[in-house]
């Protein structure tokens, strides 16, 4: 994803600003990391460079 | 086994978001024709972006277009053929990620009538109301009872749920949850929900809006 995706994105849950983890990148495109909700702590992995902000009862690894 | 969750119809389309891509490769006519009528747009969504064919389109009138999908097959079969003006994002269409007031433009096409309640589909339509700018426009589609494969009556109040099988290349078949919608029913989630219903047709059996968010006081 492209760092000037933060002006538009916000955490599902609750709206609130994210904050961005950088764990790998090329140049501007973000291709690993993290966003975390500044308010309710929940973290919402970047994985091959897509942002995944699917509630967490979404994803794959959350019990049914 | 169907799974009637968000999540299932999601794993649905990982399952077989790669075939289903390859069976959808042209935009749909009602989807050009509300784009070009559109005035150009700093910020589009293609909410269920499937494949990407919408937001190539947005791409033309927008300088930046993001592309929503619960899918990660269908993101991945998306960036194959999208241009550097479209951001792929992973989410779902009741609970968006995206800012309040920040879309210009929208096209909500054939995704609605996959999210498996009544509560779900109101709330993506609210969701949408709430992402799009004052001056915002969208279009939402939804299959309707109108279609000539259901024996269905048209004039109905309520539609009706349904599965309809999709078949991979080796013959499995994955069932896939839909709502039809009765056209009255969908005019009156519209009118229920945050949006302003700015025209609606029926056109190749769907169900078509186009909405604003003006005109309501939350």
């Amino acid at each position: 994803m492209k760092e000037d995706l933060m002006d538009i994105i916000c955490c599902p849950l609750d709206k609130h600003d994210l904050e961005l983890e950088v764990e790998e990148r090329d140049d501007e495109d973000i291709l690993s990391g993290r966003l975390v909700c500044t308010e309710c702590g929940e973290s919402f992995p970047i994985e091959d460079g897509i942002p995944n902000l699917l509630p967490p009862d979404m994803r794959d690894e959350a019990p049914a | 086994m169907e799974d009637r969750s968000r999540a299932g119809v999601r794993r649905t389309y990982e399952r077989i978001g790669d075939h289903f891509s390859k069976t959808r490769e042209y935009a749909w006519p009602e989807v050009e024709s509300f784009v070009a009528d559109a005035a150009s747009a700093e910020t589009a969504l293609d909410l269920g972006c499937g494949n990407g064919r919408h937001a190539e389109l947005l791409a033309g009138v927008a300088d930046r277009v993001i592309a929503l999908d619960a899918s990660r097959a269908l993101l991945s079969e998306a960036r194959a053929r999208v241009g550097p003006r479209v951001s792929l994002v992973q989410g779902d269409a009741a609970t968006l990620p995206l800012r309040d007031g920040t879309v210009d433009l929208a096209v909500y096409v054939a995704t609605l009538h996959h999210l498996p309640s009544a509560a779900d589909r109101r709330a993506s339509l609210d969701e949408l109301a709430r992402v799009l700018a004052p001056d915002g426009r969208a279009l939402v589609s939804a299959w309707s009872t109108a279609h000539d494969r259901f024996d269905a009556d048209a004039d109905a109040e309520e539609g009706f749920d349904t599965t309809v099988d999709w078949t991979l290349p080796g013959g499995e078949t994955v069932p896939r949850f839909y709502h039809i919608y009765a056209p009255a029913e969908f005019e009156r989630d519209i009118e229920a929900s945050g949006l302003a219903l700015h025209s609606l047709e029926i056109s190749s059996g769907n169900c078509y809006a186009v909405v604003g968010s003006e005109g309501k006081v939350p």
